[in-house]
């Protein structure tokens, strides 16, 4: 089987699965053999769907939920990559930095990001600052081992190619450093987003005025599954939204990938 | 010039000697292949030159001045070619001359002309992954040569290649070292590839590697002519060269009989 017909037959054969799952939760749910208030029936969830999108939920409308969620997110991933990234990177060239910056981050690695949103609700109270630093925290971890091993991942030879060809430092860490990191960089980003996402969640589940969290939360006290049910797709759509954005960037910065 | 180049290293804290009192020369212009078993330390010999390792004791010289380090005047190709997978064959090339501060116009003039002389001219914009092997290492040599290095340094640079491939690319390196002769240190495990590319062959005993003997092979090839045949399997028929392939196996099998008696 050539690589297109196996994509095909692949694709034809998620897709089945997909709609077969659809099949049973709309004919379960219309035979009354799915109970409704453990799983809500898909019209119930559109009626959800739409009273969110157009009158507001939880303090606002989904679009907000969603906007407000995904902003958190990314401030959280960016602060914590820009620091992260850097971080990393000089921990896997210099021994120095690694000898003096890794008992630190030793002690911080096993601690789970959820553990720092009471000290985070102490520093910065309920408000936005206090979930984008608990994001931070999780986002910052797999950032910097990841750019750590991405240095470390390099071949020697090509460290010692650079050195023979006489090029200076600068261009050194630009480029020959920097783009022979970045693979193991990008995953180090994905894991990242993943977490941040998690974290999110968690947080404005647990104190919230907007945000995808806190439309869940709501949806919980409300005993409302159908709500539920669209906050738990709009947090897995904003999270694929923004992995797929980031693999874009990741072919754009590795071009000579190209498949 | 190496003088008495001892090299220990260590392992589980016993010290292995690796190299001991090795002493040779390369002349000016002149291509010297060090041929020695696997663990002689030929690639030791190498580093040092390229000053990516230093001896224990002895000096190694080039050009008169101690090495202290890597340098783009002692240029090295490795065996495994040792491209940055996120350049272009172009980027590649003009790398080290950037390094070196080279201005565009010159570099591009440059590169042009080594990568028409590697037959590269219409792959500049391809990346090294996109490359069969034997064009990936007349990359890796071109980027060596448009630096015009007062030495090469080649670490059994055909060794990773597949055997027609490593013929093409011996008969070229010899068509390039004809037109353009250059100092040049080779290492190489095989006796063939030593007498067809080298001036002389320093032969090398297993570890701790000692030099066991210089053959020179310059002579022969300028008295019987090799050069007047395009093709090395013409050379390698040739009775001077068998003679000399056949000495140097000699010595190399002998060292092997003394080691192996040895408790």
């Amino acid at each position: 089987m050539t690589a297109g017909a196996d994509r095909r037959f692949r694709l034809a054969i998620g897709t089945a699965t997909v709609l077969a799952l659809a099949a049973i939760w709309g004919v379960g749910s219309a035979g009354q053999w799915i109970a409704p208030i453990y799983f809500p029936p898909p019209g119930e969830v559109w009626t959800a769907f739409v009273q969110v999108a157009v009158q507001g939920y939880a303090d606002g409308m989904l679009h907000q939920h969603f906007l407000h969620s995904c902003l958190l997110v990314l401030y959280g991933f960016v602060a914590a990559v820009a620091v992260g990234v850097p971080l990393g990177m000089l921990m896997g060239w210099s021994r120095r930095a690694e000898a003096i910056l890794n008992p630190a981050f030793l002690l911080l690695r096993p601690i789970p990001p959820l553990a720092w949103i009471p000290l985070a609700i102490v520093w910065l109270g309920l408000g936005d600052a206090a979930k984008v630093l608990v994001i931070w925290f999780a986002a910052f971890v797999p950032s910097v081992i990841n750019s750590y091993a991405g240095v470390r991942s390099i071949e020697p030879h090509l460290l010692e190619a650079a050195r023979s060809l006489g090029i200076p430092r600068a261009m050194l860490l630009r480029e020959v450093l920097f783009p022979g990191a970045l693979p193991l960089v990008f995953t180090g980003l994905r894991l990242s987003l993943q977490a941040c996402w998690t974290t999110l969640v968690a947080g404005e589940l647990i104190g919230a005025i907007t945000g995808l969290g806190h439309l869940l939360y709501q949806g919980g006290l409300d005993i409302y599954p159908a709500m539920i049910l669209v906050g738990m797709v709009a947090v897995a759509l904003a999270g694929g939204l923004m992995t797929a954005l980031l693999t874009l960037l990741e072919a754009r910065a590795m071009p000579w990938r190209g498949r | 010039m190496f003088d008495r180049v001892t090299r220990t290293f260590e392992r589980d804290g016993q010290p292995v000697p690796a190299l001991a009192e090795m002493s040779f020369t390369v002349r000016e212009r002149e291509f010297v292949a060090i041929v020695g078993p696997s663990g002689c330390g030929k690639t030791t010999c190498m580093r040092m030159a390229a000053g990516l390792e230093f001896p224990t004791s002895g000096s190694v010289t080039v050009g008169g001045r101690g090495v202290t380090g890597p340098g783009p005047e002692r240029a090295v190709v490795f065996q495994q070619f040792a491209l940055f997978p996120w350049k272009t064959v172009y980027e590649n090339i003009e790398f080290g001359l950037r390094g070196k501060g080279i201005a565009r116009g010159e570099r591009a003039e440059r590169i042009a002309r080594q990568l028409e002389l590697m037959g590269l001219r219409d792959y500049g914009s391809a990346y090294p992954h996109q490359l069969s092997g034997g064009m990936q290492q007349r990359v890796a040599i071109a980027r060596s040569y448009v630096l015009d290095p007062g030495v090469l340094l080649m670490d059994e640079p055909f060794g990773a290649l597949d055997a027609q491939t490593r013929v093409v690319m011996q008969e070229e390196l010899v068509k390039l070292s004809r037109v353009n002769p250059r100092t040049v240190l080779f290492i190489t495990h095989s006796v063939e590839e030593a007498v067809y590319l080298a001036d002389r062959v320093v032969v090398m005993s297993p570890r701790p590697g000692r030099m066991r003997e210089v053959v020179d092979v310059a002579t022969v090839r300028a008295a019987e002519d090799w050069d007047r045949h395009e093709r090395i399997e013409d050379v390698m028929d040739q009775q001077s060269f068998v003679r000399l392939r056949t000495r140097i196996w000699r010595l190399l099998r002998e060292q092997q009989a003394t080691a192996t008696e040895q408790p």
